[in-house]
């Protein structure tokens, strides 16, 4: 089968590299390139990039469907504090909220702490005379020539931006509204950001703080897009550009200028994005998404396809894994967590005399000591050399020879000698610890989100995510994981997967005795107005599907749970739904408390067709044995020795191939590392599924 | 009769510590995710531990506030020493609030679940949670004794074999002013216990411990050393200082902490005595909070990253008179114990920043702890009670500004406005950072706060005013200036000289000025370009980078003049 649009083009701008994925439909092939970024006019590394990938793939632009584009543009303007001159109006008394933050500490020791810079400074902080009650009636008119004048002063200072974030807005936004007609009327060059547009959600600080966000970098991003648009053209393309969100979903670029702070951080979606749809394609429940690269690991649980929001997310932390050193922002996020451990991370003896492993990174340069660019501090990439879980001669593809004996003497030195263990236990040491850090932290995770793990797969990708799969698996009690082909580069495959979607939510609180299932639906068919608009920007003409949520509490309670909504919205369904989900979080629910709505969500998807994405094995016949390279000697965790692995090439396994652990499969990007015990069988359409088993059946068997 | 501790390699010993804070983490996430009370799930006004069958300590969760953190230590082996551990089954729930037994006064409720494998008890899962009301006349800032403070549970089990008691569930209810939230969060207490339970089974089940207790010893151990390290990098010497507090005794004298510090070798000594007898007042603090504080303020300076455990206070030594505030006997009241026990962590800086100046912190505006309590009617008739925080300026440190309206050394978060409008029929007028607030100092103190609350209702609302630095600012270090001085005005009433609890009628407002942190380090040294932006910021008057740090802008108020402010910090410096 072939069509005239065979081609999609996804492409993340990071803060170093451009990289770019280019699927052809039709054959299900893909195309990976990198190119170094351009912070000047990043635009331009994203021409280039398009512009090489014609040496492969001839005239490809021009039979291209999509162009998926992701950004770190938005993150780095916060961080760098590079975006526009920006303002803030305020209710008259109010306009510190942004500065004096929650008031609390995020460690309570530590009296040297310091907290981000606020991202409008005080001089920019206006105010105006206005004031709403919480169910949203004025109580005092908004006074308008008093607006006026605080616009007009903002626009003489050289403001190119400005939030308006008035109390109770989300319950009425009349006032807000007011404020920016006339700001369109007096001074249509300034761009204006309402919170009541950007995130109608009670909590006065968060609501600043995303829309300050919004405001800081919408200039930025609407040049951006712009340029973006035309380099795009002049090259030939002018259809369907998208832009992906942290939220999941890609949506025009029209919207994502109004929103910016909806693209907050939407690289590490893709890892996400890939990992459900791998689920999909494998027919697996539950998965947990875990990438491991060079400076951290990310993971997510994402349970029948179902991408996990966060409630919140930070950006601009002072300390990147200290939660809340940070500015919260209250748009949707697939919650991923990150934390500081990846290959390069750096492993050291702490105060207390134990090991500890990351958050310090090595970075690419100098890099792990096996790299031999002068490194001297252990990682874990060093403790996988060790452990003879990487090849020395074989690293990238063969691409860098690893230094073994440097590694060895610097492991012995840093860790082995104060431990007072040998050079292999050291290097165990290294890597258990890392993925004892890793489970914790996933551990953490599916609490808060009150799920369970005992029937969920790892999805291992990432450079180091497949060698270190196998030991995080076991400790989290999980029976199975999968290897993608191509794991290392897997998460950008993500993007051409991605649904057009997006999330609008209101804070409505009411108590559900309180209300029917007519009202509710009034209130939800305002809110998919709202969402409807945009997605036929995006798509226009093709059918739109509703998903109504509701953050649903018992009245009093301070966290809601999201609860999805019955078609006929009663509201004994509701609670009952409520009940169930409430149940399965924190093992119990109670008849006799109050139920109350705090806010109402709805996310509407175009229906649009997913390709399965995956790099079919080609090989013929089902024996392993054609792609075995030899034997190597690596650590058997359970026997705490180093045995003989069996060493395969991954792109030489057949489809149907069966492998039996202790095994080793090598690819350019990464390395599967099968422990004793585990039972590995190829499927053809481009994975590897691996049993784990049990080792001490093994050692029987 | 213990069988020897079983030795673990040293990798295995720390990844089964790791799983062992990461349970007690985990039940601190459930805690906070079903409780009802503000105070639990924003003030994480709550602690939360793992402990053996012998009722040691094995780990705790670290997002909790100090003073309920250090009491945990020895929380568990106080209960069983009124209720052994042989005389329970499983599907026993144990229930406390005595102060004396805890963390000081009667709204920590203490849920102690034993875990049971099999018929054999494995160990225990503990929370202690703030509850919003606990009856009695609803944290009366002027309570004389313990018993206007609500009602004092001894151990008791709240299950037995699985079967709730009754009656303590009636006595709650009965004496309580929301009594659903209460229930809501003992349950939320026992959820995080239970789900606790389960996680000790499985650690037991999946690795090769066999006892909690066999963790127990070397984590202490190991934490021990370490903080016996730490002291005695410090020269070995005796540090006396002592604070006048502003609150006065039933004779109206000012009340006093003494305190003599002594570091001797790898261990400290901190004795009280001389400290004021205790009073009645509610802000007696029992001996468990002043060794918490005490610990606590000492282990901030020296080694803050080490887990907390009771290896961090073995070296350290607290004694404080029997009788005295920091040592109070039953019945003195205690609700508001956090305006007295703050005050520690201030005398232990002082001494401590004869060696370690660039370790301690100048005194801040956000201790005593404001914390203010509303009680009332909707007009519809529903009840309420209500909380609102806010928080004055911290001290500077030494090389660093004080940090802006931010806690310290409780921590708990603020109240959302909007929220809080939600909740109580209450309206804030304004909530603003305060001009010449921190304290000057070559680093300047943290900027306070003013926030003004309306009653909406009809009818009056019972407001429980807390707070401090009315008479007494935070003072600066090292020649640093004070910060502001805090008030509570009730209308335009004259400002309370004191805490107290009041009627609010309707449309009357009450206006809550947050002390501002000390400043530290002489404010002459302060680069004039600071102060510039400081005046810019609006954080500092043109009329204060005058007085207090000889900085002379030129008319524009934008630019310093130089000159001027040479010669004025040269006359000052002669």
């Amino acid at each position: 089968m072939t069509s005239d649009l065979p081609y999609r083009l996804g492409c993340d701008i990071g803060g170093t590299f451009t990289d770019f994925v280019l699927l052809n439909r039709d054959s299900g092939k893909f195309t990976v390139h990198k190119t170094l970024t351009t912070p000047q006019d990043p635009s331009e590394a994203v021409e280039s990039g398009v512009v090489a990938l014609h040496s492969s793939q001839d005239g490809y632009l021009a039979r291209t469907e999509n162009v998926i584009h992701g950004t770190t543009l938005v993150i780095n303007a916060v961080i760098e504090r590079k975006g526009a001159a920006t303002a803030l109006i305020a209710t008259e008394g109010f306009r510190d909220s942004l500065e004096m933050r929650r008031e609390i500490r995020y460690d309570i020791y530590d009296i040297g702490a310091v907290f981000p810079k606020p991202l409008i400074e005080r001089p920019n902080r206006r105010e105006v005379p206005e004031r709403l009650y919480a169910d949203g009636r004025v109580r005092k008119p908004l006074d308008e020539n008093a607006a006026r004048q605080v616009l007009d002063d903002l626009a003489a200072k050289g403001i190119e931006s400005v939030a308006v974030c008035l109390l109770h807005a989300y319950a009425n936004p009349g006032h807000e509204q007011a404020v920016a007609a006339i700001a369109a009327e007096a001074h249509p060059n300034l761009a204006v950001s309402l919170s009541s547009d950007v995130i109608p959600e009670i909590k006065e600080y968060e609501r600043t703080s995303t829309t300050a966000v919004n405001a800081y970098v919408k200039p930025l991003m609407a040049r951006y897009i712009r340029r973006l648009q035309e380099r795009l053209a002049g090259r030939g393309f002018e259809r369907g550009l998208f832009m992906m969100l942290s939220g999941g979903g890609i949506i025009a670029p029209e919207t994502a200028r109004q929103f910016p702070v909806r693209m907050i951080e939407s690289g590490p979606v893709g890892g996400a994005l890939a990992a459900a749809q791998l689920g999909r394609m494998a027919g697996l429940k539950d998965v947990v998404m875990f990438d491991m690269g060079g400076t951290t690991a990310k993971s997510c649980l994402i349970r029948d396809g179902v991408m996990p929001i966060a409630a919140e997310y930070e950006v601009d932390r002072v300390h990147r894994f200290k939660k809340g050193s940070g500015t919260p922002l209250g748009v949707p996020t697939v919650d991923i967590i990150e934390i500081g451990a990846g290959g390069g991370s750096i492993a050291g003896i702490d105060e207390l005399g134990l090991l500890q492993v990351g958050p310090r990174s090595a970075g690419a340069d100098p890099g792990p000591i096996c790299y031999g660019r002068s490194g001297t501090h252990p990682t874990v990439t060093d403790a996988d050399l060790v452990l003879g879980y990487l090849d020395p001669a074989y690293f990238l593809g063969g691409e860098m020879a690893l230094e073994l004996a440097e590694t060895e003497s610097g492991i012995s030195r840093e860790i082995g000698g104060p431990l007072g263990f040998s050079v292999l236990q050291a290097a165990w040491g290294i890597h258990e610890v890392v993925n004892e850090n890793m489970a914790a932290a996933i551990r953490m995770y599916v609490t808060e989100m009150g799920g369970n793990l005992a029937d969920a797969t790892v999805v291992a990708i990432g450079g180091a995510g497949p060698v270190h799969a196998d030991s995080f698996a076991r400790k989290l009690g999980v029976k199975r994981l999968i290897m993608p082909r191509g794991a290392g580069v897997y998460s950008a495959l993500g993007f051409l997967v991605a649904p057009i979607s997006f999330e609008v939510a209101r804070t409505r609180i009411v108590l559900l005795e309180e209300t029917d299932a007519s009202q509710l639906a009034d209130q939800f068919r305002e809110i998919e107005e709202s969402a409807r608009t945009v997605i036929e920007d995006a798509a226009p003409g093709a059918a739109v599907a509703y998903d109504r949520i509701a953050d649903i509490c018992y009245l009093g309670q301070g966290s809601a749970v999201r609860v999805s909504m019955p078609d006929d919205l009663n509201p004994t369904e509701i609670a009952a739904r409520f009940g169930e989900e409430y149940q399965a979080r924190y093992g119990a629910s109670y008849d006799d408390l109050k139920i109350q709505i705090m806010t109402m969500r709805v996310t509407a998807t175009a229906e649009r067709d997913s390709d399965a994405v995956a790099l079919p094995f080609e090989a013929n016949g089902d024996d392993a044995a054609v792609a075995l390279k030899g034997e190597r000697m690596a650590f058997a965790p359970d026997l705490r020795e180093m045995i003989a692995h069996r060493v395969y090439a991954m792109e030489r396994l057949p489809a149907g191939a069966r492998i039996v652990g202790p095994a080793i499969v090598e690819e350019d990007s990464s390395t599967l590392v099968i422990g004793r015990g585990g039972h590995a069988e190829v499927d053809g359409r481009g994975w590897i599924l691996v049993e784990l088993g049990d080792p001490k059946q093994e050692a029987d068997g | 009769m213990t069988a020897a501790a079983r030795q673990f390699d040293p990798i295995t010993f720390q990844v089964l510590w790791s799983r062992a804070v990461s349970i007690a983490d985990e039940m601190a996430t459930t805690l906070v995710k079903t409780a009802f009370s503000t105070v639990v799930r924003d003030n994480h006004d709550y602690a939360v531990a793992v402990y053996d069958a012998e009722g040691d300590l094995v780990a705790q969760a670290n997002q909790s506030t100090p003073g309920q953190l250090f009491c945990m230590q020895r929380v568990m082996r106080d209960i069983l020493e009124e209720y052994p551990a042989r005389s329970l089954s499983p599907g026993d729930i144990l229930i406390a609030n005595d102060p004396w037994l805890g963390s000081g006064h009667t709204p920590d409720i203490f849920i102690a679940t034993p875990t049971f494998r099999g018929e054999e008890l494995v160990g225990f899962g503990v929370t202690c949670a703030h509850h919003t009301d606990i009856g009695g006349r609803m944290a009366a800032p002027d309570a004389r004794e313990v018993y206007e403070e609500g009602i004092i549970l001894p151990v008791a089990k709240l299950y037995d074999k699985g079967e709730p008691n009754d009656f303590i569930f009636r006595l709650i209810e009965r004496n309580v002013r929301v009594p659903d939230r209460i229930l809501g969060d003992l349950r939320a207490q026992m959820a995080a216990n239970h789900f606790g339970g389960q996680r000790i089974l499985q650690l037991l089940e999946e690795t090769e411990l066999e006892r909690l207790s066999d963790l127990t010893t070397p984590i202490v151990a190991q934490t021990e050393k370490s903080m016996r390290e730490a002291i005695a990098k410090l020269p070995d010497g005796v540090h006396e200082s002592s604070l006048e507090l502003e609150r006065e005794d039933e004779n109206g004298n000012r009340l006093v902490i003494r305190l003599r510090l002594e570091v001797r070798g790898d261990e400290i000594f901190a004795d009280y005595t001389g400290t004021s007898p205790q009073v009645e007042l509610p802000i007696n603090s029992v001996l468990n909070m002043t060794t918490a504080y005490t610990v606590f303020t000492v282990k901030c300076a020296l080694h803050p990253h080490i887990p907390n455990n009771k290896g961090t206070s073995l070296p350290i030594h607290v004694s404080a008179p029997e009788g005295s505030i920091l040592n109070p006997t039953f019945p003195a009241a205690c609700m508001f114990r956090s305006s007295l026990i703050f005050n520690v962590v201030q005398i232990i800086f002082d001494a401590l920043s004869n060696v370690v100046p660039e370790k301690v912190m100048a005194p801040s505006g956000t201790f005593p702890l404001w914390i203010e309590r509303f009680g009332g009617k909707f007009d519809d008739g529903t009840p309420y009670v209500s909380g609102f925080n806010g928080q004055g300026g911290q001290g500077a440190r030494y090389d660093k500004d004080g940090v802006t309206t931010t806690v310290f050394p409780a921590n708990v978060s603020s109240t959302s406005v909007e929220l809080l409008e939600i909740e109580a029929p209450l309206l804030c007028d304004r909530k603003e950072l305060l001009t010449d607030s921190g304290g000057p100092g070559r680093q300047r103190g943290g900027i306070a706060q003013e926030v003004v609350l309306r009653n909406l209702a009809q009818k009056p609302a019972v407001a429980s005013l807390s707070g401090g630095r009315f008479h007494i600012a935070a003072p600066g270090m090292d020649g640093g200036g004070t910060g502001s001085h805090g008030a509570i005005r009730v209308g335009d009433d004259d400002p309370l000289p004191q805490p107290k609890q009041v009627l609010m009628p309707r449309e009357t407002t009450i206006t809550f000025t947050y002390p501002g942190g000390g400043g530290y380090g002489s404010p002459y040294e302060r680069d004039p370009s600071r102060v510039l932006e400081d005046v810019r910021l609006g954080f500092v008057s043109i009329e204060q980078a005058r007085d207090a740090y000889g900085v002379i802008l030129n008319a524009d108020g934008r630019s310093i003049d130089e000159a001027t402010t040479a010669s004025r910090r040269s006359d000052a410096a002669d």
